[in-house]
């Protein structure tokens, strides 16, 4: 029983720290700290360096609709003013045509006119 | 139910839109005249399809006469279509191009309006009018002169006395026919 008693004892009694042990734990604490701040403070700079480039992409995707909407803007009137000169003289052609059958019909020399029956 | 009508309503929307889109029967299919263009000193190549009318018809300006009254010509049209050529020689085109044309225009729905020869001018002016039911959908005229060949295929609800208005806009004068 006192042999058991003893090696209980004796297993239990307080031992203390070994050499430099405080210092170490000082120094872990340090570098922990030292660490965290580091990834608090890069963790901003990240953030606005990314914001800046969001910012420039958003500007240029504004800039480039601006110029594309503008560029179509521009080819839509250029096909518009194009469409109506056709218009144009498409029934320039055709008013041309109907007074030369006009002027034919009318002549009063000899000339062959037709007015199909029923029309 | 309802997963069976769909197919149904489906199929009959696609063909209902593919009748729309079908061509109209006053659409000529005017020849290739690449020919005609490398030989004639003028050509003229015009096609507007309703797309483009509706695009000239925004450009146009109601104040304008001239304007004013071409937007009232197109108003119901779905297509012009012109082809004119000017040579220096006389009838240096081929018969067979307007030959081509007149058997188009042979065909059922077509009537000839005005048939035209004028032996001093050697003028031969032929309009054809396209009839669906009692309205005229469409116009052909096909004019030939000793150094001039033209086609025009206008397409869709006609005028005519619209059309008979234009004479004396685009700078062609007034007829005043003077009478011996």
């Amino acid at each position: 029983m006192n042999d058991l008693e003893d090696k209980m004892r004796d297993a239990l009694r307080p031992v203390g720290p070994t050499d430099g042990f405080s210092d170490r734990v000082l120094a872990r604490l340090a570098s922990g700290t030292q660490r965290s701040t580091q990834e608090a403070q890069a963790r901003p700079r990240f953030h606005r360096a990314n914001s800046r480039w969001v910012s420039i992409a958003l500007a240029a995707s504004i800039v480039v609709a601006v110029l594309i909407g503008q560029q179509w803007r521009v080819q839509q009137q250029e096909e518009g003013l194009k469409a109506r000169r056709q218009l144009i003289e498409a029934l320039r052609v055709t008013s041309d045509k109907l007074d030369l059958a006009y002027q034919v019909v009318n002549d009063p020399s000899p000339s062959e006119a037709q007015h199909e029956p029923g029309v | 139910m309802n997963l069976r009508i769909a197919p149904t309503l489906l199929l009959s929307l696609l063909l209902l839109s593919s009748a729309g889109a079908a061509e109209s029967p006053a659409l000529l299919r005017l020849p290739n005249f690449d020919s005609l263009t490398e030989r004639a000193s003028e050509s003229v190549n015009i096609t507007l399809d309703s797309t483009l009318l509706g695009l000239a018809a925004r450009f146009l300006d109601a104040e304008d006469p001239e304007d004013a009254a071409a937007k009232d010509v197109i108003r119901g049209l779905t297509g012009i279509y012109v082809r004119s050529f000017t040579f220096e020689e006389d009838f240096a085109y081929p018969r067979t191009d307007i030959d081509t044309l007149r058997k188009q225009l042979s065909a059922p729905g077509w009537q000839r309006l005005v048939e035209v020869r004028s032996r001093k001018e050697q003028a031969h002016v032929d309009i054809y009018i396209s009839i669906l039911g009692e309205k005229a959908n469409g116009l052909a005229i096909i004019a030939s002169e000793p150094r001039e060949f033209t086609i025009v295929n206008i397409v869709g609800s006609i005028d005519l006395e619209k059309l008979h208005k234009l004479e004396g806009q685009f700078g062609i004068p007034k007829l005043e026919l003077e009478k011996d």
